[in-house]
């Protein structure tokens, strides 16, 4: 009996000792993201100032009132949605349509349709952004193209404007999308397709009644991934949008660099961050439920 | 095939086609542009020369933001490599909610925002006057890449029998011997690819480390991004080629080391 409890109580030990690998990892994400952000929030929490960044150790809302009564910053935060929305949007469309051509092709061109997402997201933002402007800009070789094929007789302007900003932010986001739902496609039965069709169903009713609600998980992530990366979104809205794509990143950076108004850029960073976790938090509860659905 | 499904059929391809070919064109883009011998970005290239990689690099700015994002690259591979294995090992062993908790913690900086990220990152460094060096680069990419490297090497953890380890053992091997012949072989792609996807991770980057960089410390897209603010340098296709050179060495080795559909499915 005591043999026993001692070797349980020296695995339990083991066990413990093992278990501490963690520590690095949490600790490190303590430092460098939970205490960094308490900062934030403390910052966001003081006076705001002219002279200076912040009044140090003084308590205060006047960020979010500031934020909040500003119309130009309330703007910002409005049109963000707004344009996280339409890019969450075509990105779930755009990504539906890729994955789904990934999951039916076969051998060669299957490898070669997954290269090519996997070829996107590893390309850098900045290289994506840069190759943007290359090629939709007014004489940029997309342009040139479309005036060649008579389609339209002059170049259409995409980009510093609003559908520049969305093309850029689509290159940001459509590969992530597009693998979260191939991966929730990829392991579903081919056959429920030609099931569908043996019984009747046309080749888009097939796909509609029978492959969407079966991605709806893939769906709902890659939607989370195209939003919530929109809302920050800052790179494309600044290079290949104009100053009315005023996103609430650029917005941050400005109240931060030019303002030099650490307070009201603090308030704003965690009005952004909390409009992500409300989001996160819906979606997470809406999964919880399709896949409860699912156990059913 | 009815004459509908033919069109669908047709439209489908044609849709995929273009969404395949927009992904992959700013690669072949920046890598053409790179090539051309004119000071005026055009795509397709009219005459070809390599004159820009000589100006690149002669040039001490640019030579100095490969030297940048080589550290910072490396740096955050090694550093997210070491954190996420030693995390994935570690968190085999703890009981299912504190695992879900610490999972939970690792992943969620992936979903905020880089440009908050930054902001919170300067302003907490600036405090201890910490800001404009590499190594907060190096941390910041970190809190991106170590997500990846621990679910990919949770993944490797899940995939190895364990028994394998107990076996060598029984017949004989120490634990040491049993970890460096039997463990480690076994884990060792894994290991691999975790520290490639860290690397191209950092490689990327360029919102926190515009945040983060000063004159000094600028990596090769933070650069790119403060020339583009002004024109289209063709050095930007340069730095833009080299970036996409450098990604597909980091994904080759990665794709070798564990397959290209587990690099697909698990980043």
């Amino acid at each position: 009996m005591s043999v026993t409890t001692g070797s349980l109580r020296a695995r339990f030990r083991r066990t413990d000792r093992r278990a501490l690998l963690v520590a690095p990892i949490v600790l490190f994400d303590l430092a460098v993201f939970v205490v960094p952000f308490g900062y934030l929030l403390r910052i966001s929490l003081t006076e705001r100032t002219s002279r200076g960044a912040f009044v140090e150790g003084s308590w205060s809302i006047a960020g979010f009132e500031y934020v909040l009564s500003t119309p130009t910053l309330v703007d910002s935060i409005i049109f963000t949605l707004g344009f996280a929305t339409g890019v969450t949007a075509l990105s779930l469309g755009i990504s539906l349509l890729y994955a789904y051509a990934i999951w039916r092709a076969t051998g060669g061109l299957r490898v070669l349709l997954l290269v090519g997402v996997l070829v996107s997201m590893l390309t850098a933002i900045i290289v994506k952004l840069f190759a943007v402007i290359l090629l939709f800009s007014p004489s940029g070789f997309i342009n040139q193209a479309i005036v060649a094929s008579g389609i339209v007789a002059e170049p259409l302007s995409l980009i510093n404007n609003v559908t520049g900003a969305v093309i850029g932010q689509l290159y940001i986001v459509v590969p992530y999308s597009v693998l979260a739902i191939y991966s929730v496609l990829s392991s579903i039965d081919q056959s429920v397709i030609e099931a569908a069709r043996d019984l009747g169903a046309g080749r888009l009713q097939a796909v509609a009644a029978v492959v969407v609600p079966h991605t709806i998980p893939g769906l709902i992530v890659a939607g989370v991934i195209s939003f919530t990366w929109s809302v920050g979104s800052f790179a494309a809205p600044l290079l290949v949008g104009s100053s009315a794509e005023r996103t609430t990143g650029i917005a941050i950076s400005d109240l931060l660099q030019q303002n030099f108004d650490w307070t009201a850029a603090a308030a704003m960073g965690l009005l952004v961050a909390a409009i992500v976790f409300v989001a996160l938090s819906v979606t997470y509860v809406a999964l919880g439920r399709t896949n409860g659905g699912d156990d059913e | 095939m009815s004459n509908t499904d033919r069109a669908t059929q047709w439209l489908f391809r044609l849709g995929y086609g273009s969404i395949f070919l927009l992904l992959v064109a700013p690669v072949a883009v920046v890598v053409a542009t790179s090539f051309n011998a004119t000071a005026v970005v055009t795509f397709p290239p009219t005459d070809l020369s390599t004159r820009w990689y000589t100006a690149f690099f002669s040039q001490q700015t640019w030579l100095r933001a490969v030297r940048n994002s080589l550290i910072t690259a490396s740096g955050t591979a090694v550093f997210s490599t070491i954190l996420g294995v030693a995390g994935a090992f570690g968190v085999r062993h703890l009981d299912r909610r504190t695992s879900v908790a610490i999972t939970g913690l690792v992943l969620v900086p992936l979903l905020v925002p880089g440009v908050i990220l930054g902001v919170a990152l300067l302003l907490f460094l600036s405090r201890f006057g910490l800001q404009q060096r590499l190594f907060t680069i190096v941390l910041a990419h970190a809190l991106w890449a170590t997500p990846l490297t621990f679910s990919v090497m949770r993944a490797t953890f899940a995939r190895f029998d364990w028994h394998l380890q107990e076996a060598a053992m029984d017949l004989g091997a120490g634990r040491l011997r049993a970890f460096r012949e039997v463990l480690v072989p076994n884990v060792l792609p894994g290991i691999v690819a975790a520290a490639a996807i860290g690397f191209v991770v950092s490689l990327q980057e360029f919102i926190m480390a515009l945040f983060l960089a000063g004159r000094e410390t600028r990596t090769v897209p933070v650069e790119s991004w403060l020339t583009l603010r002004n024109s289209l340098s063709p050095l930007v296709s340069v730095g833009s080629a080299l970036l996409v050179v450098a990604v597909l060495v980091a994904l080759g080795i990665a794709a070798t080391a564990i397959g290209i559909d587990r690099v697909a499915e698990e980043t």
